[in-house]
């Protein structure tokens, strides 16, 4: 049987590249009811995420290059300074070719909100939200829902000790998870489309902390889980960034609503 | 992720707002040209938010870009018209800020005050809130993006907010004061009757004495 | 020899004594008079004669209140009346406890008196009580502190009376046995005798008391927890909080204070275990009466607090903001919450403190980039017809990246868990098997080195089959494995044949 499916796929990957490569490029994840690791106070049951599609893999230089050389107004030397900071794209060796430090399948780093953004615009697609994000790394290889087992802590635990002088293994490496998705977790930070949600003050020792008038009726956001550092430490990347930023660590991945009533 | 157009009897409706809006967007740049040409007419400097193409619909049901504003001085802010505990206060910081400088100042300056939340404050809402705390229009102007475009203005302002389930809004609050060309000058967010002497001083130097 | 001794023991108490006599330097005089010869007189002068006047009922106040000063200037007869309740109560969100308690709260009722009070002391335990319950109050001199003479049971009271001889801050606590277990349950709280002359005067003072608690269920576990004796006894507590509850003094019911107040806490642990490192994050202590005694440090930032001890603090708030109450053993503030808040309202003073100023790029020094990162992305991306040297070298990169994660950077496996490809016999048996289980995954029983696993290793498929060449070769020359060499032909062909122990993975 699986013989016959592997003939099937090898006579179908052709076929794939004629529809397109965004056909295997993107995984279609179901959604549903998600307790996030994030205390909200207005969704104490859960989260509904309406069913999406996610890319595979972070966008990688090869296919940001495509893009900067499509859509000229993004080169690193002609961008308005208030869509990205000084270092966007800084790893490149021009600003319209790679090299050996920045190779193609490398995810892209040193993109801002705005590029990053603009990017999924332009393949018809979007950022994802931090909540789809969340929900798709709370899997691994076999389970939805991964994020109770320690051995699982653990492994995201040593992905973030290890060093970030290292050089970015390729887009791809790590095994998919239970949807299809990979490189979740270890690789890069990536962008949400609503980064700036996560509110919480720049001292997170606060948690509890009176005062309600700092985000205009609540208080900053605290977490539920709190044993769960994958989720916290990206909060607290994300929380730190503006839309102009980029860093030697972030990259992004675009997503897509499913077709019936796609609202932001 | 565009709406799709409604067909039929509207179309026409439609189109006849479209050129009419589109009329009165030419008048205003022409004016806006005419009053001050000699910023406008000058490349947009490269840090300057209105690089961001946004285009706004206003308490008097006028749809024009943002860039249109450039040429004075402008104080900006982002709101919600249903909003509880804050947004008043924006008001109350915008009034503050005006209250500093001489009549002639704030005919040199514009406020605007963005809306978060589109979906729910068309022209109307917008304009009772303004009725409501007697904004002069001639200096005041409440109005919203396109729903794609909040998250874009809020992070060019450098604005961070969450939407609730509730339709509510967390969110940061801030005064931006931008120069003619749309260049961030100065942020407080101090927000309140007591305005941040410091954010003052820098509104005063902007719109000259 | 002894003589000598006699007389150089002579001449250096001299010595020392001299500048005392000489009258030196005035302060240095009054501060080494004070701690060698200057004290209170202890218990023996505590008595400041028969009670005058008539008898007062004490007034007694729920966490985190305190009531106000005694201003008394003769001792007094004080009546205190305190229940004991037993009643269920939230822990945390979502998770309630059966908390046995002074008074109703968790911590209990503080007490205020003044040394030389006679206290007569009555304590009721409430006919819906389970337990009989006593009463230890570490201000009483006599016989279990008063446990001995307080023993109640349900539906009773009983009454005793002691005169306060020591001034201080002191915790009392049920000592009915199990005592750790009553005390854990919540039952302690504070008395405060106060000296004679009072403490100096400040613009607000508050109640706030650690403990640690002990549920069979984990830290959040929602729904009834009961006590677990257990983990009690090996002091591993779920929850180390303040006043009883998880965000007890957070939120709405945050402390509060204006910019200029003086701020006392009056602060104890109940323990039953643990001692706290209290501290107040963005405050300094302009003085601490260490263990709630009659003497103060100065300018402290963490102060130890015994379990069944207590300290006073008073600090002058600056500039505004939320201050964060911690023990400052720090997992127990972020994890099992020992968190409160001190919310300080008024003008901002950035003279003191001027909040962020200015937030800009940092380029660092590194203008070049890594070369050595650069080199190590370039060997793990090579293909095609490679040395051995190359190819270790590649497979050492990528393993790194993907590999050790589960398997540990020197192939060491977790045990139990994922196995060891260190020395593995598993590999000696079949070098082969390292390819393959690459690519295909592993599930079911499999014995590496002498211990059993059985987890579920899924497919590497995403690995080209020069990477696979690569780790399979660097994994097969490393940490004493039988060495050899795979291509990325062998890897292809590998890939085209499924054993029967392939993972589904995804």
């Amino acid at each position: 049987m699986r013989r016959r499916l592997a003939l099937l796929l090898l006579c179908a990957l052709p076929l794939a590249g004629l529809a397109g490569v965004a056909a295997s490029r993107y995984v279609g994840l179901p959604g549903g009811t998600f307790r996030s690791a994030l205390k909200y106070e207005d969704a104490k049951q859960g989260v509904r995420i309406a069913p999406f599609a996610l890319m595979r893999k972070p966008v990688t230089n090869g296919e940001f290059l495509d893009f900067v050389k499509s859509h000229p107004e993004w080169q690193r030397d002609r961008v308005p300074a208030v869509f990205a900071e000084p270092r966007y794209l800084s790893h490149w060796p021009t600003p319209t070719t790679l090299g050996p430090t920045a190779r193609p399948d490398q995810p892209v780093v040193w993109v801002s909100w705005f590029a990053a953004n603009a990017y999924c615009e332009s393949v018809g697609a979007r950022l994802p939200t931090w909540s789809e994000w969340e929900y798709a790394a709370a899997a691994d290889e076999t389970r939805k829902d991964a994020r109770k087992d320690p051995a699982w802590r653990e492994r995201i635990l040593s992905w973030y000790s290890r060093p970030s002088n290292e050089a970015l293994p390729r887009a791809g490496l790590q095994a998919p998870n239970v949807y299809g998705v990979q490189d979740l977790h270890g690789l890069v930070w990536e962008w949400t489309d609503d980064y700036s949600s996560l509110l919480v003050s720049g001292d997170n020792r606060n948690q509890g902390d009176a005062d309600k008038a700092k985000f205009c009726g609540a208080g900053a956001l605290s977490m539920d889980d709190r044993e769960n550092y994958a989720v916290l430490m990206r909060v607290a990347m994300l929380s730190s960034l503006e839309a102009s930023n980029a860093t030697t660590n972030l990259g992004f991945r675009c997503a897509r609503s499913a077709p019936r009533g796609n609202t932001r | 992720m565009r709406a799709q157009r409604a067909k039929g009897q509207h179309t026409m409706r439609r189109w006849n707002l479209a050129v009419g809006a589109m009329v009165a967007l030419a008048t205003t740049i022409l004016v806006g040209t005419l009053a001050f040409a000699a910023p406008a007419a000058a490349p947009l400097p490269r840090d300057s938010v209105y690089q961001l193409s946004v285009p706004l619909t206003d308490q008097q049901a006028r749809t024009a870009d943002w860039r249109t504003r450039r040429g004075k001085p402008q104080l900006m802010a982002m709101f919600y018209t249903s909003c509880q505990y804050v947004c008043p206060l924006i008001v109350d910081s915008g009034k503050a800020v005006e209250h500093q400088l001489t009549p002639a100042q704030q005919q040199r300056l514009g406020i605007l005050l963005i809306s978060l939340d589109p979906a729910r404050d068309d022209s109307a809402a917008l304009k009772a809130v303004a009725v409501k705390r007697k904004l002069d229009p001639a200096r005041w102007t409440l109005a919203a993006p396109r729903a794609n475009d909040v998250r874009a203005v809020a992070g060019v302002l450098g604005v961070r907010y969450r939407a609730l389930s509730d339709g509510e809004f967390n969110h940061t609050t801030a005064l931006i004061l931008l120069d003619r060309d749309g260049r961030i000058l100065a942020r407080t967010e101090k927000v309140g009757s007591q305005p941040d002497p410091e954010f003052i001083a820098a509104v005063r130097k902007a719109v000259g004495p | 020899m002894k003589q000598a001794t006699r007389i150089l023991a002579i001449a250096v108490a001299m010595a020392l004594l001299l500048p005392a006599c000489s009258g030196g330097d005035a302060n240095k005089d009054k501060k080494a008079d004070a701690t060698a010869t200057e004290d209170s007189g202890g218990s023996a002068k505590g008595d400041l004669g028969p009670p005058q006047g008539e008898p007062i009922k004490a007034t007694l106040t729920a966490p985190p209140q305190v009531p106000p000063a005694t201003g008394r200037k003769a001792p007094a007869k004080v009546i205190v009346e305190l229940d004991v309740i037993e009643k269920d109560m939230p822990i945390s969100e979502g998770v309630t406890y059966t908390f046995w308690t002074f008074g109703g709260t968790v911590p209990g009722s503080f007490i205020r008196v003044r040394q030389g009070d006679t206290v007569e002391f009555h304590l009721r335990n409430l006919p819906e009580s389970k337990m009989p319950h006593n009463i230890d109050l570490h201000g009483v001199t006599g016989p279990g502190g008063g446990a001995a003479s307080s023993f109640t049971a349900p539906g009773h009271s009983s009454r005793f009376t002691f005169k306060a001889l020591n001034a201080g801050l002191y915790v009392y606590h049920c000592a009915t046995a199990p005592v750790g277990m009553h005390v854990g349950n919540g039952m302690y709280g504070l008395i405060l005798i106060e000296p004679p002359e009072g403490l100096p005067p400040v613009d607000k003072e508050y109640y706030v008391m650690q403990g640690d608690f002990y549920t069979t269920g984990k830290y959040h576990e929602k729904g009834h927890q009961p006590f677990d004796m257990e983990k009690a006894i090996e002091e591993h507590p779920t929850y180390v909080l303040f006043n009883g509850a998880e965000g007890s003094l957070t939120g709405d019911k945050a402390l509060t204070a204006k910019v200029g107040d003086n701020v006392r806490l009056f602060v104890g642990n109940g323990g039953p275990n643990l001692v706290s490192s209290f501290h107040v994050i963005g405050e300094i202590f302009d003085k601490v009466w260490f263990e709630g005694g009659m003497r103060f440090q100065e300018n402290v930032q963490t102060t130890l607090i015994p379990a069944g001890g207590a300290a006073i603090m008073d600090f002058h708030v600056e500039v505004p903001g939320s201050y964060v109450l911690v023990d400052h053993s720090i997992f127990r503030a972020f994890n099992k919450g020992a968190l409160a808040i001190l919310k300080a309202d008024g003008a901002e003073n950035k003279a003191i403190y001027s909040g962020k100023e200015v937030d800009y790029v940092y380029l660092g020094d590194r203008a070049q980039p890594n070369m050595q990162a650069v080199t190590t992305a370039a060997a793990a991306a090579k293909t095609g017809a490679l040395s051995q040297e190359e190819q270790i070298a590649a497979g050492k990169a990528l393993f790194g990246s993907t590999c050790a994660t589960c398997h540990q950077p020197e192939g060491q496996g977790l045990e139990g868990v994922f196995p060891p490809l260190a020395k593995s016999d598993y590999i000696a048996a079949d070098p082969k098997r390292v390819p393959s289980v690459m690519l295909h995954g592993l599930v079911g029983p499999v014995k590496v080195n002498g211990k059993d696993y059985n987890s579920n290793m899924p497919p590497m498929s995403q690995l080209t089959d020069d990477e696979v060449a690569n780790v399979a070769t660097y994994v097969l020359n490393s940490w004493g494995n039988p060495g050899g060499k795979v291509t990325a032909a062998e890897a292809a062909a590998i890939r085209k044949q499924t054993p029967a122990s392939a993972s589904a993975g995804h």
